[in-house]
């Protein structure tokens, strides 16, 4: 396996994680969050305080979950306060200022520049030992991520999750208090986005503000709706194909003999467009959810 | 008379300038079957809001079996022994009847079963055969006709055997036959010891279900007797067709 591909089926991994995520918020419960990536900044900045002040990465991993739980718990109740599409918007906003404050605040993780050297995992592995180790880490905690998400989807709480998602107000006469339901989706898949974050800082060895731009979360939008909401097996399946097709654009750029700034430019048509196109013409995504698969 | 299942002292509640409930006293017994009646925009959906909790009321108060849910949110007040349906059921897209039945129950669907496979349970077989939905089960549920939606959403509210069920308008757009059904099922369900309240528009229906009828005019309650008195009771003769009937006056 090249060292390319070994890269490129790694960071799918990692954003399989996100798009398992983020399709547990909108795929399963109709949470639609808009401002996924700060809750991934929680992981990465968790894993960059804790090197800044020489703690060990683990427990840099630990600052992270908590800053992961304690904004999406924020989310959470911001949402109790708002219809679902000014939620959206509000957790649009907070991402974003997020990513203004670690880009403006020199003080706070090196502002725009970033924290650099953080350790690498799995760097003392010769040849492509370390590369494959990582991936099979990364690969190891996806089908985790998935297995809970499967396991959460089909329960009892998965149908009561469908059913807020669906119908809130019969929902609410049911008897479900959809405000703690909230709050427990979201701290589920805010521990899951850090986790991801956290993976990726030790990977890249790197943290910076501009990982934390909101074309990131719309790229792993675009995996949840290429691949199909609320089908845990389609939004991985949508991670590692657009991760694929955007590694592959500078490859399209050589071949076209076009100038740089076509890498970064068409990365952005295939996102953007991917998703206008399959909201379009395939609104279910390549793999439609499964309705009455998990009862009867 | 035992202590009544559901208190209703002087309930307010006022859109703007416009009172929409104006101090509404009323009681209901354990076991009692009762219609609420009233001309369109009397207040009824309202007073149906306010008591489960999805409209808070700006004054007056309710109690449930002796507890006092004034004001709490409405799975609260769920959980406090009330189920309801609504006037337009609007049902899932994409979950099936089955899983709608499924997510009816609140202790299955609780969080601490998140890592447990949903449980096939034998109450749901019973109630799509009761309320004949056996052939639609596997339907999306938003596919199911106008009257099987209100159909489920009956089923879904008495799944949790309530103390007390409010029905908005359970037979509209129901088929006679299931109509005639649906009552015995109300029946059974009132004598297994659970209280109706029943918003409904077809008189033949009220006079079969219910003993009792309130009727509201204008956010004030106007009657509170048999069913078969509404044809004698001006207020309620006047609140639905008007004054000049009353006075002889019709146009012919």
């Amino acid at each position: 396996m090249s060292e390319f591909l070994i890269h490129v089926a790694a960071v799918s991994c990692l954003y399989g994680i996100l798009a398992l995520a983020l399709n547990l918020q909108m795929g399963f419960s109709g949470l639609v969050n808009f401002g996924l990536i700060a809750l991934f900044g929680c992981g990465t900045y968790g894993a960059a305080f804790a090197h800044l002040w020489g703690w060990p990465p683990l427990a840099g991993l630990a600052l992270g979950l908590i800053f992961a739980a304690l904004m999406g718990l924020f989310f959470a109740r911001l949402g109790a306060r708002m219809s679902e599409d000014y939620w959206g918007i509000a957790t649009l906003s907070l991402a974003e200022i997020m990513r203004l404050v670690f880009t403006n605040e020199q003080a706070l993780a090196g502002g725009a520049q970033g924290v650099s050297g953080l350790p690498v995992s799995f760097a003392g592995l010769a040849g492509q030992g370390a590369g494959l180790s990582r991936l099979a880490l990364y690969a190891a905690l996806l089908a985790a991520a998935f297995v809970l998400c499967q396991r959460i989807t089909r329960s009892g709480f998965g149908m009561a999750l469908k059913m807020m998602r669906e119908e809130p107000q019969l929902a609410r006469a049911l008897g479900y208090d959809l405000g703690r339901m909230r709050a427990i989706v979201m701290v589920i898949s805010s521990l899951m986005a850090a986790v991801a974050g956290f993976l990726y800082a030790h990977y890249l060895s790197f943290v910076g503000p501009e990982q934390l731009m909101s074309h990131e979360t719309f790229l792993i939008w675009s995996m949840v709706i290429i691949g199909g909401i609320a089908n845990n097996w389609g939004v991985v399946a949508g991670a590692f194909l657009m991760q694929f097709a955007l590694a592959y654009v500078p490859f399209v750029k050589d071949w076209l003999d076009m100038p740089s700034d076509f890498v970064a430019a068409t990365r952005l048509v295939i996102v953007g467009g991917g998703i206008l196109a399959f909201l379009i013409w395939r609104p279910k995504g390549l793999f439609p959810e499964r309705i009455g698969g998990s009862h009867g | 008379m035992a202590d009544p299942l559901l208190q209703l002292d002087g309930l307010s509640k006022a859109f703007g300038a416009h009172q929409v409930l104006d101090g509404i006293a009323a009681s209901i017994a354990p076991g009692e079957i009762v219609g609420l009646l009233g001309p369109n925009g009397s207040g009824k959906s309202t007073l149906l809001n306010a008591i489960s909790g999805f409209l808070a009321p700006d004054g007056g108060a309710v109690t449930i079996a002796g507890r006092d849910i004034t004001g709490l949110p409405a799975h609260e007040v769920t959980r406090a022994g009330l189920a309801r349906t609504f006037q337009l059921p609007s049902m899932p897209t994409r979950m099936t009847t089955r899983e709608v039945l499924a997510a009816g129950d609140v202790s299955a669907g609780s969080a601490r079963n998140m890592l447990r496979g949903a449980a096939q349970d034998q109450r749901i077989d019973q109630l799509l055969e009761m309320f004949r939905l056996s052939h639609v089960a596997k339907l999306p549920a938003s596919a199911l006709s106008g009257g099987q939606k209100k159909l489920l959403s009956v089923a879904l509210a008495l799944r949790g055997a309530p103390k007390l069920l409010c029905l908005d308008e359970p037979t509209a757009g129901v088929h006679p036959e299931l109509r005639s059904e649906m009552i015995t099922i109300l029946r059974r369900a009132a004598r297994d010891g659970t209280t109706l309240l029943v918003i409904e528009h077809d008189m033949l229906f009220i006079r079969q279900l219910c003993s009792r009828c309130i009727v509201l005019d204008r956010g004030q309650l106007i009657a509170d007797c048999a069913p078969e008195e509404l044809e004698k009771n001006a207020a309620v003769v006047e609140a639905y067709l008007g004054k000049s009937v009353e006075k002889g006056k019709t146009a012919r």
